[in-house]
C-alpha cells in the first residue's frame, strides 16, 4: 500500500526530470548538428522557472483549465506506463487505457486553446487533431497486432513476455509493426518533420501563440513528459522494456536520439503532406503486419 | 559566467533567470533583417546565452526593435510592448530608433524611440555588426543585475506621459490604456 502510494508520486516526478533533461539535450545536440556550441543542458530549467516568475495575462476559466487538464492527460498515461520494475497502476487496464488517455492531452489543448480566440490558435488546433487522427490510425493497428499476438492486453505482461522469448522488434511478423511505430514516432512526439503544430515560421507558433509566462511554462513540462511517453512507449512496446531503471533509461535515451537525428535533418511537412504520409507507409506497415500475425500464428 | 553561482540562484531566483534566458521578438521594421539571421544561426549562435527567437509577443521577454520607425509601425511596436508579459526589457538596434539617423528630416518616422516606450539600451551604428548583440546582452546582464533595466517600471509610472506622447502623434487610440491614466481620457 505504501510502497504504491511512492511509487505513483516517484513515477511522475522521474518522467518529469527525463523529460526536461530531454528538452536541454535536445537543444544541445541539435547546436552540435548545426557546428554551434549551443545552450547548456540545464536551460529548460532556466527557461521554466523565468516562466514561472513571470507576470502573465489570462483569457478565461477554460483558457487556465485547460492547460492543466492536459497536463495531468500526461501524467495519467505516466502512471500506466513501465518504468523498469517500476509501473504504480500496472494490474488496471494496460494498453486499451493507455489508448484512451493519450487523447486527452490534444483535446484538452483544444478546448483551452479555443477560449485564445487568436486565429492563429484555431490553424494550430485544427492540425493538432488531425495530426492526431492521422498516427492514431497506424498505432491502432499496431496495439492490436501486439495484442493478439501475445494474447494480453497488459503493458507489465507484454514487457515479461518479451524478457523471456526477446524483443518484438527482432521477431518477425511485430518486427513490421516495430518499424511502423518508429516511423510515426516523431508525430507522437509533435517534433520534425511532424512539428506542423507549433510551426513558429508559418502560423506563429500555433497553438502556443497566445500563452506566455506559467501558461507556456506548464506546456514546456507537458511537451517534455510527452517526448518521454513517446519513447517509453516504444522501449516497452517493442525493444523488451527493461527490468532495471538504468537500464530503461538507456534505452529510451538511444530511442530519443534517433528521433533527434531525424528531427535534425527533415524539413517540415505541409499538412496534408503529413496525414498522406501517416496514412500510406507506417499504416500498410502495420497492416501487413497485422495480416502476417493471424497467418503465423 | 556566474550562470553557475548557486548563492545568487537562491537569493533571486527570478532575476537571474530573466537574465539568462532571454526570448526575443525581433522587430524587424525596414533594415537589420540582414543582421539578425547569422546571430541566431550557426554563424554567431545566440543560444549560447540563452536568446531564443520566438514567434509571438506573449513569449518574449526581450524586444528588439531594429531599424527606422515609422508612424505606421510604432502602432504596431506599442501594442506588441504592451502584449509582453513583465519583466520585460526592449533594446533599440541602429541609430534610426535613437535620433531618426538618416531619416532625421523625414516627414514619416519616429525620431526618438524612447519617448513612446520605454528603452532599456541602445545599440548604436548603421547598421551595427552582429556581434553587437552579444555586447548588448551582456550589457543587459549587468544592468539586470543592478537593477537597472527598469524601462517596464518606468512604463507603469509614467503612463499617462506616454500615453499622451503616443496620441500626439497617432491621434486617437483604438485600444483601452493598459494602466489607469490620471489623465483627461478617462
Amino acid at each position: 500500500m505504501v510502497i504504491g502510494i511512492i511509487h505513483i508520486i516517484v513515477s511522475p516526478v522521474l518522467a518529469l526530470i527525463i523529460g526536461i533533461f530531454f528538452l536541454g539535450l535536445s537543444r544541445k545536440i541539435m547546436a552540435r548538428i548545426h557546428w554551434r556550441y549551443g545552450p547548456p543542458l540545464y536551460q529548460p530549467v532556466i527557461d521554466i522557472i523565468k516562466l514561472f516568475s513571470q507576470k502573465g495575462v489570462s483569457h478565461g476559466f477554460m483558457f487556465d483549465l485547460g492547460v492543466i487538464l492536459s497536463l495531468t492527460g500526461c501524467i495519467v498515461v505516466i502512471l500506466f506506463i513501465p518504468f523498469g520494475a517500476l509501473c504504480p497502476l500496472s494490474s488496471s487496464g494496460g494498453l486499451l487505457v493507455i489508448l484512451y488517455l493519450m487523447l486527452l492531452a490534444p483535446l484538452a489543448m483544444a478546448l483551452s486553446g479555443g477560449e485564445g480566440a487568436n486565429p492563429n490558435i484555431s490553424i494550430g488546433i485544427s492540425r493538432k487533431l488531425i495530426l492526431s487522427l492521422g498516427y492514431e490510425v497506424p498505432f491502432l493497428l499496431i496495439l492490436l497486432t501486439l495484442m493478439t499476438h501475445y494474447k494480453t492486453i497488459s503493458i507489465v505482461e507484454l514487457v515479461e513476455i518479451q524478457q523471456d522469448t526477446g524483443w518484438a522488434l527482432f521477431s518477425l511478423p511485430l518486427s513490421l509493426s516495430g518499424i511502423s511505430y518508429f516511423l510515426i514516432l516523431p508525430a507522437i512526439m509533435g517534433v520534425r518533420p511532424f512539428d506542423i503544430v507549433s510551426a513558429p515560421q508559418e502560423i506563429a507558433s500555433g497553438l502556443n501563440a497566445e500563452y506566455g509566462s506559467k501558461y507556456l511554462g506548464l506546456i514546456t513540462i507537458e511537451h517534455g513528459l510527452s517526448l518521454f511517453i513517446g519513447t517509453a512507449l516504444f522501449v516497452n512496446l517493442f525493444l523488451g522494456g527493461a527490468h532495471n531503471p538504468a537500464i530503461f533509461f538507456i534505452k529510451i535515451l538511444l530511442v530519443f536520439i534517433l528521433v533527434l537525428f531525424i528531427n535534425a535533418v527533415f524539413p517540415r511537412f505541409r499538412t496534408e503532406q503529413a496525414i498522406k504520409f501517416l496514412w500510406g507507409v507506417p499504416t500498410l506497415f502495420a497492416f501487413l503486419g497485422l495480416i502476417m500475425s493471424l497467418i503465423f500464428k | 559566467m556566474d550562470r553557475n553561482k548557486i548563492t545568487k540562484w537562491l537569493k533571486s531566483p527570478g532575476k537571474m533567470s530573466n537574465k539568462y534566458s532571454l526570448w526575443a521578438i525581433y522587430f524587424c521594421t525596414g533594415c537589420g533583417i540582414i543582421e539578425i539571421p547569422p546571430v541566431i544561426t550557426s554563424r554567431w549562435d545566440a543560444e549560447r546565452f540563452g536568446v531564443i527567437p520566438v514567434a509571438t509577443p506573449r513569449q518574449a521577454n526581450l524586444f528588439m526593435i531594429t531599424g527606422y520607425v515609422s508612424v505606421k509601425t510604432l502602432r504596431a511596436i506599442i501594442r506588441t510592448y504592451e502584449q509582453m508579459p513583465e519583466p520585460k526589457y526592449t533594446v533599440g538596434f541602429g541609430s534610426c530608433p535613437i535620433n531618426g539617423g538618416m531619416y532625421w528630416d523625414s516627414y514619416n518616422t519616429i525620431k526618438h524611440l524612447d519617448k513612446y516606450i520605454p528603452v532599456d539600451g541602445w545599440i548604436a551604428g548603421c547598421m551595427p555588426r552582429p556581434e553587437a548583440v552579444f555586447v548588448a546582452v551582456t550589457h543587459l546582464w549587468t544592468l539586470i543585475d543592478k537593477g537597472m533595466a527598469n524601462g517596464y517600471v518606468k512604463y507603469r509610472e509614467k503612463y499617462t506621459l506616454y500615453r499622451n506622447n503616443q496620441e500626439k502623434v497617432l491621434g486617437e487610440l483604438d485600444w483601452q490604456p493598459l494602466y489607469p491614466t490620471d489623465g483627461k481620457d478617462e
